[in-house]
């Protein structure tokens, strides 16, 4: 029988995979457009890391995960334009709300599985949106709420976007890193137990509500930093941009899919295709009819679906390689 | 007493209008147990056939239902045969599917008009009549007596023909239907063909209401799926008592609270539902928990 993979066995690949993509960062460092593309590219690659904890290891598949970004995003605005604090003392509160609110849900969803813990997470999203709008003194209301340009390292504005990239990398890698401590620590063997059988797992003696309930918890909080930088990086935020299911909630699973559900890398792989597809599709279709680019990527996810069921990783290692370069990516 | 009879009035014709979406939806959702997150484009599908057809072949909406039913039937029939059925034990991906093409159809019909709002003016469309001192929207009460008449239909023919008979032996158990000798894939095939026809069907009775936009699924298909949940997985008289529940809950919050929290109040009632009931008020026990066991 083969030793249990520890996260000691993770960290070379995970120290590979900081020198390559901080090397496309170095490489690109004079190309302003480009380094948006990879500050998004990482952003939502390490918020799709965070869904695949619960959605890919755990088998939920939530949809309200664009609840937690949105908290993030509005308490660090709040703090930032009504305390006038530091974003960075927002970090951890946005965690901890987001994780908060997460176990606070959890109690009503977990009793559902599958299909039907898919719509009640929809429609908690969609009830958020609405309340969003409503409650402005909060949230700004449908106007929005603006930080103000004042770059300087301690309010985390910068005038070079390049910045931006590294911020963004630095949130990917302790998505990561969360991420692949948890799936070689014991809650993520349970958690995995859960997925593939929640009765076996409970009459092996895990206690199912409370590994799911954790896994909400680490998801949403990795999520709510996640918003918490995202609002600094686009510095005007309205309840549409953070709560539309298209654009929020449902993107952040469709990336871990695409790139390769319960994978600890698969989330990144997604958001490496998907997030420059999507700039280069605008780009390139957005100007020939409204809304052509995302006929390509509809057409990308249904196609996807069919034919790369593993997603990126999946369809990488029924590559006819040796079974040691394929195995060390995905291997759960 | 004339403000709660307008309210009360008006939540009960938009709960016909939900209820005619969320029957289709539920039953592809009881039935093949996935959830379409594009039933809401399908409506829209059918809002732009119906245009189309009342623009190009003068045929009035109403009428329209007898082109747009048969077009959308065979759409279903087509989406269930060449992506869902090949997913068939892959819950996630069959998700993902369909927000694929929720994504495929929205900006496609939106490419395709470039975003321009229509809408159809036909003598019935704004003509209103008097219910004691509320005056109310005669398609808004056509669509109330389709939706009734739907439900009676449905629920007529699962209980006594022979096909509804196989429909809902596989909705109970797949793998014993089989046995029976039902052929499962083309029950899955006629179901989703059903469901995607009524989204049609739908689609036609809300043309002379609502203006026509490439999102407009998105406002029927949240309420649509809170009927489903909270009348019961594949029930038909749940999906059609549960739309009124909903447009009840949403008219009565949108005038004695606030207009913009109506969405909220329903949600509220649908967490309850959640916790006290999970099979929702017509749905078989136990129905929530299995959804997304793999039965082969």
């Amino acid at each position: 029988m083969p030793r249990i993979r520890t996260f000691r066995q993770e960290l070379p690949p995970l120290a590979l995979t900081a020198v390559l993509l901080a090397a496309l960062v170095g490489l690109y460092s004079g190309d302003n457009f480009t380094l948006n593309i990879l500050a998004t590219t990482f952003l939502f690659a390490g918020l799709a890391t965070a869904w695949n904890i619960l959605g890919g290891f755990g088998g939920q598949f939530s949809l309200c995960h664009g609840v937690f970004f949105a908290e993030g995003a509005y308490l660090t605005a709040n703090m930032v334009l009504g305390a006038g604090l530091s974003p960075w003392w927002s970090l951890a509160p946005a965690a901890g709300l987001a994780a908060a609110t997460a176990v606070l849900i959890s109690w009503p969803a977990f009793r559902l599985r599958g299909p039907f813990f898919a719509i009640a997470t929809m429609t908690f999203s969609e009830v958020v949106l609405v309340l969003a709008n409503y409650f402005e003194s909060i949230t700004g209301g449908p106007q929005g709420m603006r930080v103000p340009f004042r770059p300087g390292w301690q309010n985390m504005i910068f005038t070079g976007r390049i910045a931006y990239a590294w911020l963004m990398l630095g949130f990917l890698l302790l998505a990561l890193i969360v991420s692949l401590v948890l799936l070689r620590s014991r809650l993520g063997y349970y958690l995995q137990a859960v997925r593939d059988n929640e009765a076996a797992a409970e009459a092996s003696g895990i206690d199912v509500l409370r590994t799911k309930l954790m896994a909400f918890a680490i998801s949403a909080a990795v999520t709510g930093v996640g918003g918490s930088l995202f609002v600094m990086y686009v510095r005007i935020v309205d309840p549409p941009t953070l709560l539309t299911l298209s654009d929020v909630g449902v993107r952040f699973a469709l990336i871990a899919l695409i790139g390769g559900v319960g994978t600890g890398y698969g989330p990144l792989f997604g958001a490496l295709l998907v997030v420059p597809l999507e700039a280069w599709l605008r780009a390139e279709l957005g100007a020939y009819a409204p809304g052509s680019n995302l006929v390509v990527l509809g057409a990308v996810l249904v196609l996807a679906a069919l034919f790369f069921k593993r997603g990126l990783v999946g369809a990488f290692q029924s590559l006819p390689l040796p079974a040691r370069w394929t195995g060390r990516l995905a291997r759960t | 007493m004339g403000t709660l009879l307008s309210v009360l009035l008006s939540g009960l014709l938009l709960g016909g209008l939900y209820s005619l979406v969320a029957i289709g939806l539920n039953l592809i959702f009881g039935v093949i147990r996935v959830v379409n997150f594009a039933q809401g484009e399908f409506v829209m599908l059918g809002m732009y056939a119906t245009f189309v057809a009342y623009n190009l072949l003068h045929i009035d909406p109403y009428l329209a239902i007898l082109l747009v039913f048969p077009l959308l039937f065979v759409f279903g029939i087509l989406v269930q045969r060449f992506i869902l059925q090949r997913l068939q034990n892959e819950p996630m991906m069959q998700v993902f599917a369909t927000f694929g093409l929720l994504m495929l159809l929205q900006n496609l019909v939106l490419a395709v008009t470039g975003g321009a709002a229509y809408s159809i003016r036909t003598p019935l469309s704004s003509m209103a009549i008097a219910v004691g001192p509320v005056q109310v929207s005669v398609p808004r009460v056509i669509a109330l007596a389709a939706v009734t008449a739907v439900a009676l239909i449905l629920q007529w023919g699962l209980r006594n023909t022979m096909t509804g008979k196989a429909v809902r032996a596989v909705a109970q158990d797949r793998r014993a239907a089989r046995l029976m000798g039902i052929d499962v894939e083309r029950t899955y095939m006629l179901t989703f063909g059903v469901g995607a026809g009524l989204a049609g069907m739908a689609g036609a009775l809300l043309t002379p209401i609502f203006t026509l936009s490439p999102q407009i699924g998105g406002n029927f298909i949240l309420a649509a799926f809170a009927v489903v949940v909270l009348g019961g997985l594949g029930s038909v008289p749940g999906a059609y008592i549960g739309g009124f529940l909903i447009g009840m809950t949403e008219a009565l919050a949108g005038y004695y609270l606030d207009p913009s929290l109506k969405q909220a109040a329903w949600f509220a009632i649908f967490i309850i539902m959640l916790i006290v009931r999970p099979t929702g008020l017509f749905g078989l026990a136990g129905a929530e928990e299995v959804g997304l066991r793999v039965q082969e």
